[in-house]
C-alpha cells in the first residue's frame, strides 16, 4: 500500500461521493506541485461545457491582471479543474484561482495550511494530510486554532447544507493532534508584545517620559501580566493568614534571628564557607528556582527538584528532572529560561529529593506540558541582600538559648521560614510582573542613549528625530548604515539591493546571479556592521542573491519578468514577495526627504524602476 | 449527545438545572453580571434572559463546557483552565473517555444531506444585528466561527458610519486580503469612495473607506501622535481590524496592540476574529483601556454544520467519529473502522522501532 493516497485517486473518490469542490491541503508547496504533475496524463478531463466556463472566466481575470496569461499550469487547470495555490505563486494567480474557487468552477485546489488563515476562498470539503507544519526551518504541531482555520473552509455558506473535513494520512501523521483539534477550545491568546527602537523614540516623541510607563500599561501585555500578579496576590493574602501564629515573638524577626543562631551552632567548628558572590543577574533567579519549577536549558525542558551549594562548584547548583526520567546535575547558569509554571513538589532528604509518586507524576506532567509557556520577568538589583549565612556572629551573642520562646522557636522555624520565603519569592514576582515591560522600555532607552539618538533626558536627538520613521525589522542597523555614510552616493539599484538583502528573512534557497562589485563591497561593509550591533539587534540574513537580484532588476530596465525568474531558482512567489518588501523598506527611507534629500531621491527612483511589469497589477 | 438541531427553551431550562452551579458560573462569565452572587435558580433565570440575546452562541458554549466536564483531561488537575488538552501520543487510540452506547453512524447517513440549498432571502443572524447595534455605541470584539459572515458586519458598520459622515479604516494582516477587500469594497460602495493605502503607494487615499494592513494604520497613527497627519483622523469613526486574532502572532501581534492601544478614543474598535480560547480577556482588556465598555460577541456554533470523516489511501471512506458531527470535548469517540483503519495504516508504515517524528 503506498504511504498515501494518489492525487488522481483522491480527487476521483471526492467526485464519486459528492465532495467537491475541495481544498487539499498539503505539507509543501513542493507537494501541491507535484500533485498537480500527476494530473499530467491522467484521463479525467473535465466536460467541454466546464473546460469552456473555466477559459472564459480565466479570460476575464486576465484582462485585468496580464501577467498570469502565460502561466504553465493554465492548460492543466482547464482541462481537469484542479489548481495549486501556494505562497510560490504569484499573486495574480491566486487571485485567479480565488476567483476560479468562488465561482464554482473548479473541483480542487492543492494549497499550503500556511494559507489557510485569512484567504477568502471556502469549499465544500477540506482534506488533511498532516498534523503539523513548517515554522521556520522546524515542524510543529498544528494548534487547536490551527485545525479550526483549516476545516473551518469547509462549508459554503448559501452553498452547502452541511461541510466535511477529511483526514487522509500520509507518513507522520499523528491522528491524535487533528482529533483533539476538532473537537477541542482553540488556544487562548497570549500577547506577544515586545518593544523594538522604533517603538521608543516614537513614544518619546509624542509624549513625555514619565507617562510612557502608562501608556506601556496599556498593552494586552500588561493585562496578561497583572492577571498573573492577581493571582498572586490571592496566594501572599492567603499566606499572611497562614504566617498569622509566627508574628513578632521576644524578637521581632525571629525567624532569621533563630536562622543565623542555629547556623552557628551547628558550623562552631567548621570554618565559614566563603561563598563568591554570584553575579545579579544569577542571584535573582535563585529563590525563583525552588523544587517544582519548570526551567529551559539550551537544549529541552526539566523540572526543578532542588537548590544546593557544592564544594567544588562555583555557582548553586540544581537537581533537575528531564525528559524521560533522567535526573542531572547542573549549575544555576546553565539554565536559560524560568518559566512562570510550578508544580507541586514537597522536598525530602534523599535522592532523587521527593517521593516516588511526586517524581511520576512530575515525569508525567514533563512530558504534558504545553509547548509556549509563559516566562517569568524576573528583576535583577544590583544590591542583592546578603546572605544569612555570610553574617559571622559569634555564638555568645545570641539569647536564644535562654529565652523563654526557646522551644516555640525551634518547633515553628521550618514551616515559618518556609512561608517566609514563599512570600518573599511571591513579592518579588509580583513586583516583576508589574514592571518588567517599563524596565524593558528603559533598556532600550540605554541602548538607543549610547548611540546617540536620545538625549540624557531621553529627549530625541537630531538623528532621534528622523530615525524614529524607520519603523521596520533591523531599524538600528538601517539608522546606523544612514548615520555611517554607507549609501552617499549609491546608486539607486545599490540602494535597493542592500535593502532587499536586510528585508528577506526566508532561508529557502535561491542560486546565485552574479553580483557587482559595488554591491559586494558595500554588503561587507554591512555585514560587518550587523555584527558590532548583534549584542542589541539579531543580525539579518544578509543572502547576496537577492541582494543581487533586486540591484539587477532595478539597475536593468530591459530584464522581463521571466529574465528575471530564470536568474534564480526561487520560486515567482518569493521573488514578488522579495521586490514587495523591498518596496516596503524604500518607502520608509524615502520619507526621510527632509533630512536626507539624496537619499529619499535615491530610494523613490528605485522604487520606480521597481513598480514595472507584474509589480505594477496590484497596488 | 451532540445537537445538530436547537433546543428549546423548555428543553435548554432542563440542562441548565441539570448542571452543577460551577459549570452555570462559568456560563455566566462576561454575561451575567456579579453573577457570583446569584444563587442557581436566579443564575438559570439569568442566563436564561440572557440567551434571548445570542442563542446559537448560548448554546453552543453550553455543550462545550459540558464536553469538557464529561471528558476530564488525564492530568487535569495541574492544569489551567483556560488552556486547552495538549497533544497526548496516542490518545486518540487509547480512547481515554467513555464510549457513548448508541451505535456509531454508517457511512451512507454520514453522506446524506450534500447539496445545495435552495436560496433564501438574506435575513441577518441574530448576532450579527446584535454586533451592529453595539458597534453604534461602543467597541466591539466578534469571536465567531470562520464563515460565519463577519464581513456583513464589517460593511454594514462601515456604511452607516460613513451615512454619518464618519471615515472608516478596515485593516487586514494580508495585503492579498486587502486587495480582495478593496475591490469587494469598491464594488459596494462605489470606486470613488473606498481607497487603500500601502507602504508605497495610494488609491483614493481621501476617500471615507480605507482599505491597509495594520502596520500602515500602526504607522498613521504614531504620525498622528507626533502631529504629523496624513488622513483625517479627527473624523475617523470605525475602525476595523480583520483577523484580530493576529495579535497572537509571535512577530506581528505587537502591531495589533500598538493600534488598539494608539486609536483614537471617538473611534469604535471593530475587532473581527475567528474563535479564540479567550475572546472574554481580549473584551476586558479593552474594557479597561478604552472610554466606553467593550462588547464581546461570540458563538462557538457554525453556521454550516461540519461532519468530520477518514479516507483511507486504499480509497475507503468511513467517518472519523461515531457521531454525526463533531463530538465537541471527545477526541476519542472516534468511528470503530476508522480507528481499525488507522492502526492499520501506523502499523504498515512505521516499522517497529523507528521513532514517531
Ligand atoms: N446572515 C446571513 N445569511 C446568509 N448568508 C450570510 C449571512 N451573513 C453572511 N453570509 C454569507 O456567509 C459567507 C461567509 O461570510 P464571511 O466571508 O464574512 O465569513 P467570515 O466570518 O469573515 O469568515 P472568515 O473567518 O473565513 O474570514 C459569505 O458568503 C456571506 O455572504
Ligand atoms: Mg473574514
Amino acid at each position: 500500500m503506498p504511504p498515501s493516497i494518489h492525487p488522481v485517486d483522491l480527487i476521483s473518490a471526492l467526485r464519486q461521493k459528492h465532495l467537491t469542490p475541495a481544498i487539499v491541503f498539503l505539507t509543501s508547496r513542493r507537494a501541491c506541485d507535484e500533485a498537480m504533475e500527476a494530473f499530467d496524463h491522467a484521463n479525467c478531463v473535465l466536460p467541454t461545457t466546464r473546460q469552456e466556463a473555466i477559459a472564459k472566466a480565466l479570460e476575464q481575470v486576465m484582462a485585468r491582471h496580464p501577467s498570469i496569461a502565460e502561466h504553465p499550469l493554465i492548460s492543466i487547470v482547464q482541462r481537469i479543474g484542479v489548481a495549486a495555490h501556494h505562497a510560490g505563486h504569484l499573486p495574480t494567480w491566486k487571485i485567479a484561482i480565488e476567483e476560479l474557487m468562488r465561482q464554482g468552477h473548479l473541483d480542487a485546489v492543492f494549497a499550503t495550511t500556511t494559507l489557510a488563515a485569512g484567504v477568502d476562498f471556502p469549499a465544500r470539503t477540506v482534506v488533511i494530510t498532516q498534523s503539523s507544519i513548517r515554522k521556520s526551518r522546524d515542524f510543529t504541531d498544528l494548534t487547536a486554532g490551527e485545525v479550526q482555520q483549516i476545516a473551518g473552509r469547509a462549508g459554503r455558506r448559501g452553498k452547502d447544507h452541511v461541510g466535511f473535513a477529511v483526514i487522509t494520512p500520509s507518513p507522520y501523521i499523528d491522528l491524535s493532534v487533528l482529533t483533539k483539534g476538532l473537537t477541542g477550545q482553540p488556544e487562548a491568546i497570549d500577547s506577544q508584545f515586545t518593544i523594538s527602537y522604533p517603538m521608543v523614540l516614537n513614544l518619546l516623541k509624542a509624549h513625555p517620559h514619565e507617562h510612557i510607563q502608562g501608556i506601556l500599561a496599556k498593552s494586552f501585555a500588561q493585562f496578561q501580566l497583572n492577571q498573573r500578579a492577581d493571582v498572586l496576590e490571592q496566594k501572599l493574602d492567603a499566606l499572611h493568614i497562614k504566617m498569622e501564629p509566627f508574628g513578632p515573638r521576644v524578637c521581632t524577626d525571629w525567624i532569621t534571628q533563630w536562622h543565623t543562631f542555629d547556623h552557628a551552632r551547628r558550623h562552631r567548628h567548621t570554618r565559614h564557607p566563603t561563598y563568591r558572590a554570584e553575579p545579579p543577574e544569577i542571584s535573582a533567579r535563585l529563590p525563583f528556582l525552588t523544587p517544582g519549577r519548570v526551567v529551559g536549558f539550551s537544549r529541552g525542558r526539566g523540572i526543578v527538584l532542588r537548590q544546593y551549594r557544592s564544594k567544588g562548584q562555583r555557582n548553586s547548583m540544581l537537581t533537575v528532572l528531564r525528559p524521560e526520567n533522567a535526573v542531572t546535575e547542573c549549575p544555576v547558569t546553565s539554565v536559560k529560561e524560568l518559566y512562570d509554571h510550578i508544580y507541586d513538589c514537597p522536598e525530602t532528604s534523599a535522592y532523587p529529593w521527593c517521593s516516588t509518586d511526586t517524581f511520576d507524576r512530575l515525569s508525567h506532567q514533563l512530558d504534558e506540558l504545553p509547548l509556549r509557556l509563559p516566562l517569568l520577568p524576573i528583576l535583577v538589583s544590583s544590591n542583592s541582600e546578603p546572605l544569612p549565612d555570610a553574617i559571622v556572629q559569634s555564638l555568645e551573642d545570641f539569647s536564644c538559648p535562654t529565652c523563654p520562646s526557646r522551644s516555640a522557636c525551634q518547633k515553628d522555624f521550618l514551616t515559618a521560614s518556609r512561608l517566609r520565603q514563599e512570600q518573599q519569592r511571591h513579592t518579588k514576582s509580583i513586583q516583576a510582573l508589574r514592571t518588567s515591560l517599563w524596565h524593558r522600555f528603559q533598556e532600550r532607552v540605554e541602548v538607543l542613549q549610547k548611540f546617540g539618538y536620545l538625549t540624557l533626558t531621553t529627549q530625541l536627538t537630531a538623528e532621534g528625530e528622523w530615525a524614529r520613521l524607520i519603523r521596520i525589522d533591523h531599524s538600528l542597523l538601517i539608522t546606523e548604515l544612514i548615520r555611517a555614510e554607507a549609501f552617499t552616493g549609491a546608486d539607486p539599484s545599490l540602494l535597493a539591493g542592500i535593502l532587499a538583502s536586510l528585508a528577506h528573512d526566508d532561508d529557502r534557497p535561491g542560486a546565485f546571479p552574479r553580483i557587482s562589485p559595488g554591491l559586494s563591497s558595500l554588503l561587507g561593509q554591512v555585514r560587518k556592521l550587523a555584527e558590532s550591533l548583534s549584542p542589541y539587534e539579531d543580525p539579518p540574513l544578509l543572502r547576496a542573491d537577492v541582494a543581487a537580484l533586486v540591484e539587477r532588476w532595478v539597475a536593468d530596465q530591459t530584464i522581463t519578468w521571466i529574465g528575471l525568474c530564470r536568474l534564480t531558482t526561487m520560486a515567482e512567489g518569493d521573488i514578488y514577495r522579495l521586490l514587495a518588501r523591498s518596496l516596503e523598506y524604500l518607502s520608509q527611507v524615502q520619507t526621510l526627504k527632509g533630512t536626507h534629500p539624496g537619499l529619499a531621491e535615491s530610494a523613490s527612483q528605485a522604487i520606480t524602476a521597481i513598480r514595472r511589469g507584474v509589480l505594477e497589477e496590484l497596488p | 449527545m451532540f445537537h445538530e438541531k436547537d433546543m428549546t427553551t423548555d428543553e435548554l431550562e432542563q440542562l441548565l438545572a441539570q448542571q452543577p452551579v460551577a459549570v452555570l458560573h462559568r456560563l455566566a462569565r462576561g454575561r451575567v453580571q456579579r453573577h457570583f452572587r446569584a444563587g442557581k435558580r436566579r443564575l438559570i433565570e439569568l442566563l436564561l434572559q440572557h440567551s434571548s440575546q445570542n442563542r446559537a452562541g448560548f448554546e453552543s458554549d453550553l455543550l462545550t463546557l459540558i464536553g469538557e466536564r464529561q471528558a476530564p483531561s488525564p492530568s487535569g488537575a495541574s492544569r489551567n483552565p483556560g488552556t486547552p488538552p495538549i497533544a497526548h501520543k496516542r490518545v486518540a487510540i487509547r480512547s481515554s473517555d467513555l464510549e457513548p452506547s448508541e451505535p456509531p453512524i454508517s457511512l451512507s447517513e454520514w453522506l446524506q444531506g450534500i447539496g445545495v440549498p435552495t436560496p433564501q432571502p438574506f435575513v441577518q443572524d441574530p448576532w450579527q444585528i446584535e454586533a451592529l447595534a453595539a458597534v453604534s455605541e461602543t467597541d466591539v470584539v466578534i469571536s465567531v466561527p470562520t464563515g460565519s459572515g463577519k464581513t456583513y458586519v464589517a460593511i454594514e458598520a462601515a456604511g452607516r458610519a460613513m451615512a454619518d459622515n464618519r471615515s472608516v479604516i478596515y485593516t487586514s494582516p494580508l495585503k492579498a486580503l486587502s486587495n480582495t477587500k478593496y475591490a469587494e469594497f469598491s464594488k459596494i460602495f462605489g470606486a470613488d469612495k473606498v481607497g487603500i493605502l500601502t507602504g508605497d503607494r495610494q488609491e483614493n487615499g481621501q476617500a471615507p473607506l480605507l482599505v491597509m494592513t495594520t502596520e500602515i494604520l500602526r504607522n498613521l497613527l504614531y504620525d498622528a501622535a507626533s502631529g504629523e497627519i496624513d488622513v483625517r483622523l479627527d473624523t475617523l469613526g470605525l475602525v476595523i481590524l480583520d483577523e484580530s486574532q493576529y495579535l497572537a502572532d509571535p512577530e506581528r501581534g505587537v502591531v495589533w496592540e500598538e493600534t488598539i492601544i494608539f486609536c483614537p478614543s471617538q473611534a469604535r474598535l471593530l475587532l473581527l476574529s475567528a474563535s479564540i480560547g479567550n475572546p472574554q480577556d481580549i473584551a476586558d482588556w479593552l474594557t479597561s483601556i478604552r472610554a466606553t465598555p467593550c462588547r464581546l460577541v461570540r458563538h462557538s456554533k457554525r453556521t454550516v454544520p461540519l461532519r468530520a470523516g477518514y479516507l483511507h489511501p486504499n480509497g475507503r471512506l468511513t467517518p472519523l467519529f461515531r457521531t454525526l458531527g463533531i463530538p465537541q470535548g471527545h477526541p476519542g469517540h472516534l468511528h470503530p473502522e476508522a480507528k481499525h483503519l488507522f492502526i492499520e495504516y501506523e502499523e504498515e508504515t512505521l516499522p517497529s522501532g523507528r521513532p514517531r517524528r
